[in-house]
């Protein structure tokens, strides 16, 4: 390891915005005389809703100086702003719960009610077993029928209730294939293009993984699998899908060959966005602690706008990943606490793991000759347990001299758990960039961790004993029952299952490894052109951009009930 | 507290070759004195904790270990209960939060020099605050040690219950550690003073526990590594190549490491 000039601090910004008129560096400051929780205005709207709240239901609610500490409200200190990273956007930090924002809840939204379901399956059984032709034309009308019928409208039967258009109309179909010619048969409203969504490397390299084959893309409606869960999108798209097939193509409703077509919409066919969990944690498919890595990394695009810069890409997975796996799935599916956002946010704020990862790139290219800007496998270095620890080292000891030397850095990210995750963050996504190697950058975090125990006697909250100062013995293992590659690890790995921080660094980790190649994706190239879709209410190639909006209430999500709602 | 060690190997303390790592070293090693730095007496001891009033008998979980029946167990052949455990104590706490300005000690630190100097106790270590719980007269025999010490600065490190926040907040103007309660004041004489006990409850009367140690001393016996104090963590280079050592084995071997 050896220090290297690097003069750009990119969390200088908000640092100045976040403590205006102070000195970043200086080791002192004011406390006590802020007036309480009325220095937000966040909090001064949240009394003055929970005032209306009261008088309206008649059972008190909100009330920050009674109930904080028998007397003391939040706000002794100054009670920062956060500017989401990479945007220039400062925002609250209330904004950034899930509950208040919408943006988030429509990326875990647009997630869970997605499945893609082949169709090639469907096309043998008309062929072979009913003698009926299959042509761009019959799909066409297919989808089209489909596409009336997936949000929840009749296509067979009589007298049938059905759904309103204007509650569901961020459910659709679409289909993509390999097979460019196919494809330019197919009407436009209804195709992915993938040469026209990819840069033209990706795209190639797409097209030839999924080949002649030809996939749906199929969203349900929000409000749907909000109401339901994960497990219902699978079973919503194959019944509508089975009887758009009967409308479509003139099948008898109850002949046998539709038991073909089902089994194919419900299960040989349908690629879930997340695999069930176990009862010990009882959720059923596209559940948030399902998700494979390698298959959030796919989802999340920013690799596919940002092909020449990979720490940006797996910036955006990290943004992600904590917002969903810390914020959703162990904060409130697991845990239930809501103070899981104050964790998660840390990764995503103030541009500094972007600082520090940005770091990792600069000694990266000036140790080892990575041109990290242009992505490929060829100029990778080789994972050795050296050079690994070589990157970790100096990057977790960059890091930890940013906090020591911006006493307001320190102050911004005030828990240790914080720090952890953002310093292992680094380490971990400037080893997997390095090496191409998704193993190599987890065991990059986890020498980090070590490190930062060692060097400041001080790590996260009690989970961090568990994980963290044992996860060295199993990045690099992938013996059944005790370790896998990267891409097919997820939240529900039995070392990772229970500590905020951590799952969304491992998901952008592993994403990292492939951005860093140059790869087109890094598991699954159907998820990866699923979610290229520009029709999608939430932007997956920009989502801090998009947690952004949501916190300044621009966003616009779906789950409209106002047309079934009393006018307010 | 003297301790008489009867180990298969000599403790080592930790790696490293400078001065944090020495004080590191001083502070878990129970056969160095501590060197006492005040003078917080008994009552005041008990008024900070919080758990009983002063005078008043320590409340029981159980009966005196004599007078109730102890079943036929080996472990409690060999081990000696302490008086807390004998007695009958409930178990109590401490908790601690030490400032990353130049505190003397640190979660882990604290942890682990409690583990070499205090029998029957059970530390929890996190990065904004450790505690330590154990029986309740145990408690308040360890507390006197680890309060009037040199573990303890009166600015820097806080005896907090609840609501720990502090630890990585700039310093108040006064050189006093944030405490959202305001636990602990610094009068204009140039003494701290609790106010409240650790978990915030007003006291009847102040608990003087001295003058903060001057910045020059904390940061020559800090066991923080920090590039703006005296010892930069990169500048220790032992004790990272041990962690890095450290990491490697269990890499390629888990827990049972073995080199090649």
């Amino acid at each position: 390891m050896a220090k290297i000039e690097r003069t750009q601090k990119l969390f200088l910004k908000s640092l100045k915005e976040k403590f205006q008129g102070q000195d970043v560096q200086s080791e002192t400051t004011e406390f006590y005389k802020f007036n309480g929780y009325h220095q937000s205005p966040r909090k001064e709207e949240f009394v003055k809703a929970s005032r209306a709240v009261e008088m309206d239901r008649g059972i008190s609610m909100y009330d920050p100086v009674r109930c904080h500490l028998g007397g003391i409200p939040l706000g002794q200190r100054q009670l920062m702003t956060y500017e989401v990273s990479g945007t220039g956007v400062f925002v609250e930090g209330d904004d950034l719960h899930f509950v208040n924002n919408s943006a988030m809840q429509q990326m875990w939204d647009d997630i869970r009610r997605t499945v893609i379901v082949n169709m090639d399956l469907a096309h043998q059984t008309l062929q072979k077993r009913l003698g009926k032709e299959v042509t761009p034309e019959t799909i066409n009308e297919y989808l089209h029928v489909l596409n009336h019928a997936m949000p929840g409208a009749a296509v067979v039967q009589e007298h049938m209730v059905e759904t309103h258009p204007g509650l569901v109309d961020d459910c659709y179909v679409k289909v993509f294939t390999g097979d460019q010619e196919l494809a330019d048969d197919l009407e436009p409203q209804f195709v992915l293009d993938v040469e026209k969504l990819f840069p033209a490397k990706q795209a190639q390299a797409l097209s030839a993984a999924v080949g002649k084959s030809l996939w749906q893309a199929i969203h349900i409606p929000t409000t749907v699998s909000r109401t339901c869960d994960g497990g219902t999108t699978s079973r919503w798209s194959a019944m509508q899908i089975g009887m758009s097939f009967i409308g479509a193509y003139r099948m008898c409703a109850g002949e046998a060959a539709v038991a073909d077509l089902s089994y194919a919409a419900k299960h040989a066919g349908v690629v879930q966005m997340a695999s069930h969990l176990p009862a010990r944690r009882a959720r059923g498919p596209n559940e948030p602690g399902g998700i494979m890595f390698g298959v959030f990394s796919d989802i999340v695009q920013a690799n596919r706008k940002y092909p020449n810069d990979p720490a940006r890409a797996s910036l955006e997975v990290v943004g992600a990943g904590t917002m969903l796996f810390d914020q959703i799935w162990l904060g409130s599916y697991m845990s239930g606490g809501v103070g899981f956002t104050q964790y998660a946010t840390a990764a995503y704020t103030d541009n500094i793991l972007d600082e520090y990862t940005y770091y990792g790139m600069d000694y990266i290219k000036d140790k080892y000759k990575v041109d990290w800007r242009n992505p490929s496998p060829s100029d990778k270095v080789k994972p050795t347990q050296e050079i690994v620890n070589d990157i970790a080292t100096e990057v977790c000891l960059n890091g930890m001299e940013q906090y020591e030397q911006f006493p307001t850095l320190m102050e911004d990210h005030f828990g240790g758990s914080q720090r952890a995750g953002v310093l292992a963050a680094a380490c971990g996504l400037s080893g997997s960039i390095a090496t191409g190697n998704s193993n190599a950058g987890l065991n990059a975090w986890y020498l980090c961790m070590l490190l930062h125990k060692d060097g400041w006697s001080r790590l996260g909250f009690f989970g961090y004993d568990l994980q963290d100062q044992c996860g060295s013995a199993n990045t690099l293992s992938i013996r059944g029952d005790e370790g896998a590659i990267g891409e097919v690890r997820g939240p529900n790995y039995p070392n990772y299952a229970m500590n905020v921080g951590h799952q969304g660094e491992y998901a952008a980790i592993v994403g990292g490894a492939h951005y860093g190649r140059g790869d087109a994706f890094c598991f699954d190239p159907r998820v990866k052109i699923c979610f290229a879709d520009p029709a999608l209410k939430f932007d997956f190639a920009e989502p801090r951009r998009e947690f952004a909006k949501g916190a300044i209430r621009e966003f616009m999500p779906a789950g409209e009930r106002s047309l079934i709602i009393p006018a307010r | 507290m003297k301790v008489k060690v009867n180990m298969a190997y000599k403790p080592q303390y930790g790696p490293g070759t400078s001065k944090v790592a020495e004080n590191r070293r001083k502070q878990m090693n129970p056969n160095q004195k501590l060197e006492k730095m005040r003078d917080v007496t008994d009552e005041d001891i008990v008024l900070i904790l919080g758990h009983r009033a002063p005078g008043a008998a320590y409340p029981t979980a159980h009966p005196p270990l004599a007078e109730q029946q102890e079943p036929d167990c080996p472990i409690r052949k060999i081990v000696t209960p302490t008086d807390g455990a004998k007695a009958g104590d409930r178990v109590r706490y401490i908790q601690f939060t030490d400032s990353m300005f130049f505190a003397p000690c640190h979660p882990y630190q604290r942890t682990y020099t409690e583990c070499y100097r205090f029998r029957g106790i059970d530390p929890g270590t996190l990065s904004g605050r450790q505690i330590v719980e154990c029986r309740e007269r145990d408690l308040e025999k360890y507390s006197k040690e680890l309060v009037n010490t040199e573990l303890l600065d009166a600015a820097r490190t806080g005896i907090r219950g609840a609501t720990v926040h502090g630890h990585s907040l700039r310093l108040a103007e006064n050189g006093m550690m944030f405490d959202m309660l305001q636990r602990s004041v610094l009068g204009e004489d140039g003494v701290v003073r609790y106010v409240k006990n650790q978990i915030g409850e007003p006291l009847d009367r102040a608990v003087t526990i001295g003058k903060p140690l001057d910045e020059k001393w904390l940061k020559a016996h800090t066991t923080i590594f920090h590039s703006l104090g005296d010892v930069a963590y990169r500048d220790d280079k032992e004790y990272i190549e041990y962690v890095q050592r450290i990491h490697s084995l269990r890499t390629k071997y888990g827990f049972l490491p073995k080199e090649a």
